[in-house]
């Protein structure tokens, strides 16, 4: 699993900036975040209090509403987001098997990044195309059928090897 | 308020508009359970226990946020209502441990009880267990998360009640759970430890670490918290004799559910073993127990011969502001009536005569004007010179509430960075001892732009003109180099509070604690009557008291100037009232102050004293001259609970009962009169200080004309013009609740409408002295000393209190970052802090709270005293000494040697 790096100087000021512009508007709590993973690849902890005493929140209200929300992450992310579907119809048709695949191909449990920062693993719970399950969802693509074969095929692919 | 009619249950029933209907049902004698409902709480509906049906719709409903409408029909028990309720507790069972029998929560547990009540008994759900136990390393508080029901009344009570946001929920799901920032131990967190939560919740989750008794308490007690001038409910239980749990009492006013972690967690002295179990007689320089009887034989005998020796005015007595007020009414009197002398002051005097005085000359009335639920209707609330988060929690609470709850504006005055910083929307930091430049300048920019309230000003105050003609020198140049703030930040501080129609003053030791502290005060009182923020019903100023009962030691004219209720000595018809009603004469001669004994003692002209619960060898400036003016003594008493540095000096010692082992009351810096039970037994053979000073009297020969504390609270109420409708008897007239009378009591002192009790507000011109204790190159820095949370007054109690005392159990002194560096200090590096009058050791914390060139050092430190570093300066006119500015320089001590 990768480490979690401090942000640097550049990142801290570039998150002020945002922070400052949503200042004492509380109803901004939720688009600063996202302004803020978007500029970053996600919410540094540290960041935290500023973004508290900027809104008149307090920082355990601000860490409240970003573990709140599985969109928004306070560690860095890998490149490529991975999800594994376990919705019933994944899980009927061999998700399970195709979840343990993934781990060993990435070499990380759920919810963890690779140490080069290519790959992020999620589950989630259905995407909505049964019908193509199992299915796995790599950033905006998804894939369905999914088997031994295609999966170890996908992230040579992504790989580049 | 309109009246709302609805069927509850079949029954007509009544409320007013905005009820809910778990109001109205439980006013109405109708159970609904509940596990997240607290009245100190906004409600949530989150444990959805509460819910009822309605008959019209069939809907269920959870009573607890549903509003009442007329012509409702409510169900609360129906079989769909029930079935339901019991699904969910069943729910909530099958992710709690089955661990019933070894949690102590034990029958306190509101969830076991439920389940009790419904009759559930095995679960057929698959369980889910939670997550574990926290490991907290703090004494006060343990989490055990695995019996969390997620009722959040504990973040709640954090969020709402003490305004501290050390927790919220984290995660979400099964997952969720209440956390702190970074899901770090309390400790590690912004938790004050206050115990609120744990008071609140319902299950085993929150608990009381390091309990002396793991079970249910029968007995409880309502009392009133022993440390500072707040004035919190307590309740106590007990058990075996013992107080083993405090709880904060439900009805309070002044806490509202809350407490902090002193009157939490800091009982416990009661019960220490160094308490004085038996009178102390020193023979060759050492303490032999003795009898009561040999004890006060002795003292009265001394006391006699000292008296024919050298007159009445060789006596003095110093009393306690930590007692009741029957017992500062008994003492003043044994001193006038059975002594002979106004030689008779209290602890206070470190504190709070600035304020009589300044407040006096002002507005005629010597303390706190308004109630603290009015500081949550202010639209501004200025903070100058209180760090209240330590020295008064539950009004840092109610300012905190104000601010983020009512959008109350925070201006807070303070060079140090307190625990209200953060809510502050303007924060001025002065230079130390300048306070009366600020507020002069504030009083000018004010007048210049208009801004006053004039109608006020022509019709309740004189003396205006003055006012005007004094600030027409002042300018903001001046004003900015004195104080170190920018004219602009004071011209917006004077339009914050200019532009409230409710603003409230609120100050503490960093205004009175001066040389100047009257005239500090003054200007408050002249800014505030600007702005006519006295005696109307929202705002007012409110002055800061140390201790539970300094205002009442006051009132009960434990003065050396003042009879009870503040009646002038000099006015011979006043002194004629009490000389007939005690069957003796009085002299009319002012007596000493605290101070001035104290220097009288050195000088010969005091021989004999009496110390009731005072420890002024470790609170007064200069602890070694006052040693040496106590070892002078002829003859010292001290009445206490622990063998003091000051008692260690007495000739006879006295065992005193403590808050929990007697009855009276205490006044609250509101001028609330509030009654404390006894709780326990005295220990060993300690008395209530009542009781020994009718017994010395007596010794005296003298008897004082009671037998019961209700005669001494009677006299009072029929001597002393505030205490009205303070006796016990009084609840008993009809139709008059508890609260009213309360309310009746503080209405005697409050300032609502129309004149001042003198007739009208008188503006004082104040002038700005320099303050003592300036810097110069031997002493490059100011220190200033201050009270903080987890210890109080001199430690006397507070370092007695186990888990308190652990918690920080060693002084240390705060040092600006850029200083630190400068000077190459880093955390936990030992130092020698001297002034020109001493010095002592300590160890450095570094900080970004306070301005460079600023010391802070906690008070209540025996080991480490910092009143070893002040000399006496006195307040001309309050006779207090300084305990703010005082000009140090650091030496480092090589930890080798």
């Amino acid at each position: 699993m990768a480490k979690v790096k401090k942000p640097t100087k550049a990142a801290l000021k570039r998150i002020n900036s945002i922070i400052t512009r949503y200042s004492e508007q509380r109803w901004g709590l939720i688009p600063l975040l996202q302004e803020i993973q978007q500029v970053q690849g996600y919410i540094p902890p540290v960041v935290i209090p500023h973004i508290a005493s900027a809104m008149r929140l307090f920082p355990s209200q601000v860490q409240g509403v970003i573990t709140f929300y599985t969109q928004l992450y306070t560690e860095p992310q890998g490149k490529n987001v991975v999800r594994v579907c376990r919705g019933t119809a994944c899980h009927v048709r061999g998700g399970k098997t195709i979840l343990k695949l993934v781990k060993q191909e990435l070499g990380v449990e759920e919810g963890e990044t690779t140490s080069d920062y290519e790959y992020t693993l999620e589950t989630v719970a259905c995407i909505g195309v049964c019908a193509l399950a199992p299915n796995i969802v790599i950033n905006n693509s998804t894939h369905g059928h999914m088997n031994p074969k295609k999966v170890a095929r996908l992230f040579e692919k992504e790989d580049g090897s | 308020m309109e009246a709302v009619t609805i069927t509850l249950d079949g029954v007509e029933v009544s409320g007013y508009s905005g009820m809910t209907i778990l109001d109205l049902a439980r006013d109405s004698g109708v159970d609904i359970p509940t596990l997240c409902h607290d009245p100190h709480l906004n409600p949530t509906g989150a444990c959805r226990l509460c819910l009822v049906e309605d008959d019209s719709s069939g809907a269920l409903l959870a009573s607890c946020v549903v509003p009442i409408r007329p012509g409702m029909v409510i169900n609360t028990r129906s079989p769909r209502v029930i079935e339901r309720r019991k699904v969910i507790v069943q729910f909530m069972l099958a992710s709690h441990p089955d661990s019933c029998l070894v949690c102590d929560k034990g029958n306190r547990c509101q969830l076991r009880k439920l389940a009790s009540e419904m009759g559930i008994g095995l679960l057929d759900f698959q369980r889910l267990p939670q997550s574990a136990a926290i490991q907290d390393v703090n004494p006060f508080i343990e989490r055990d998360l695995s019996r969390c029901i997620l009722c959040a009344k504990c973040i709640r009570a954090d969020q709402e009640l003490v305004v501290e946001g050390a927790i919220d929920y984290m995660d979400r799901g099964f997952t969720a759970k209440p956390a702190t920032l970074g899901d770090v131990p309390l400790e590690e967190s912004a938790c004050t430890f206050c115990g609120t939560c744990v008071a609140m919740c319902p299950t085993g989750a929150l608990m009381e670490k390091e309990r002396s008794y793991h079970g249910t308490t029968t007995t409880t007690v309502d009392s009133i918290c022993p440390f500072c001038g707040c004035g919190c409910s307590i309740s106590l239980e007990v058990k075996d004799n013992k107080v083993v749990r405090v709880k904060p009492g439900t009805k309070s006013q002044v806490n509202r559910g809350t407490l902090c972690v002193r009157g939490s967690y800091g009982y416990d002295f009661v019960h220490s073993n160094e308490r004085l179990t038996s009178p102390l007689i020193k023979v060759d320089g050492s303490f032999q127990e003795a009898s009561w009887e040999q004890a006060l034989g002795h003292i009265s005998g001394e006391f006699k011969r000292i008296k024919e020796d050298h007159g009445a005015s060789s006596l003095a007595i110093l009393g306690s502001s930590k007692c009741t007020n029957e017992e500062n009414y008994l003492l003043q009197r044994l001193a006038r009536a059975v002594l002979g002398t106004n030689n008779i002051d209290n602890g206070s005097r470190l504190y709070n005569p600035a304020t009589r005085f300044g407040l006096g000359q002002s507005i005629g009335f010597p303390s706190t004007t308004n109630t603290i639920d009015k500081i949550e209707d202010s639209e501004v609330i200025m903070v100058i010179g209180a760090n209240p988060t330590a020295s008064a929690p539950a009004v840092s609470y109610a300012i905190k509430r104000a601010v983020n709850h009512r959008n109350a504006r925070l201006l807070l005055i303070d060079p140090r960075e307190t625990g209200l910083a953060p809510f502050a929307n303007l924060w001025l930091r002065p230079e130390v001892g300048t306070d009366v430049v600020l507020l002069n300048e504030l009083c000018r920019v004010i007048i210049d732009e208009k801004l006053f309230d004039e109608e006020f000003v022509t019709r309740r105050t004189d003396n205006f003109e003055e006012l005007v003609r004094s600030l027409k020198d002042n300018t903001p140049e001046y004003a900015q180099s004195i104080t170190g703030i920018s004219s602009e930040d004071i011209q917006l501080a004077a339009q914050l509070l200019a532009g409230a129609q409710r603003a409230s003053i609120v100050y503490g030791n960093g205004i009175t604690q001066h040389i100047n502290g009257t005239d500090n005060v003054t200007a408050l009182a002249n800014l505030a009557m600007l702005n006519g923020n006295v005696g109307q019903r929202g705002g007012g100023i409110f002055a800061l008291q140390r201790e539970n009962n300094g205002l009442g030691a006051c009132d009960m004219g434990t003065l050396p100037d003042f009879l009870p209720g503040y009646q002038s000595l000099d006015d011979d018809q006043v002194r004629k009232g009490f000389e007939e009603h005690w069957g003796v004469d009085l002299p009319a001669e002012a007596g000493l102050t605290a101070i001035e004994m104290i220097e009288r003692a050195a000088t010969g002209g005091v021989k004999g004293m009496l110390i009731v619960g005072e420890n002024p060898v470790s609170g007064f400036p200069n602890p070694s001259a006052v040693r040496d003016a106590l070892t002078s003594l002829d003859f010292l008493v001290t009445t206490d609970l622990f063998l003091t540095e000051t008692a260690e000096l007495a000739t006879v010692v006295l065992p005193a009962a403590s808050f929990a082992e007697k009855e009276g009351t205490f006044t609250n810096f509101e001028g609330r009169v509030q009654q404390i039970h006894k709780a326990v037994e005295p220990v060993g053979d300690s008395m209530p200080d009542w009781e020994i000073i009718l017994q010395l009297a007596s010794a005296m020969g003298q008897s004082m004309p009671y037998s019961t504390l209700q005669q001494v609270m009677t006299e009072i109420e029929d001597l002393v013009p505030l205490y009205q409708y303070l006796a016990d008897a009084d609840l008993k007239i009809e139709g008059l609740g508890r609260a009213d009378l309360e309310s009746e009591r503080l209405r005697a002192r409050r300032l609502f409408k129309g004149l001042f009790p003198s007739g009208f507000g008188r503006f004082s011109p104040v002038e700005y002295n320099q303050p003592v204790g300036q810097t110069d190159n031997g002493y490059p820095f100011t220190l200033v000393s201050g009270s903080i949370l987890y210890q109080f007054g001199s430690g006397t109690r507070s370092l007695k209190a186990s888990r308190l005392r652990r918690f920080w159990s060693e002084s240390w002194l705060e040092i600006n970052e850029d200083d630190a560096e400068y000077s190459g200090y880093g955390d936990g590096d030992v130092v020698r802090v001297i002034s020109p009058i001493g010095e002592v050791t300590t160890t450095v914390r570094v900080t970004n709270a306070l301005p460079k060139g600023l010391l802070f050092m906690p008070v209540s430190f025996p080991e480490s005293p910092v009143n070893k570093l002040y000399g006496v300066n006195l307040d001309p006119r309050a006779k207090a000494p300084s305990f703010k500015p005082c000009a140090v320089r650091l030496e480092r001590i090589n930890p080798d040697g």
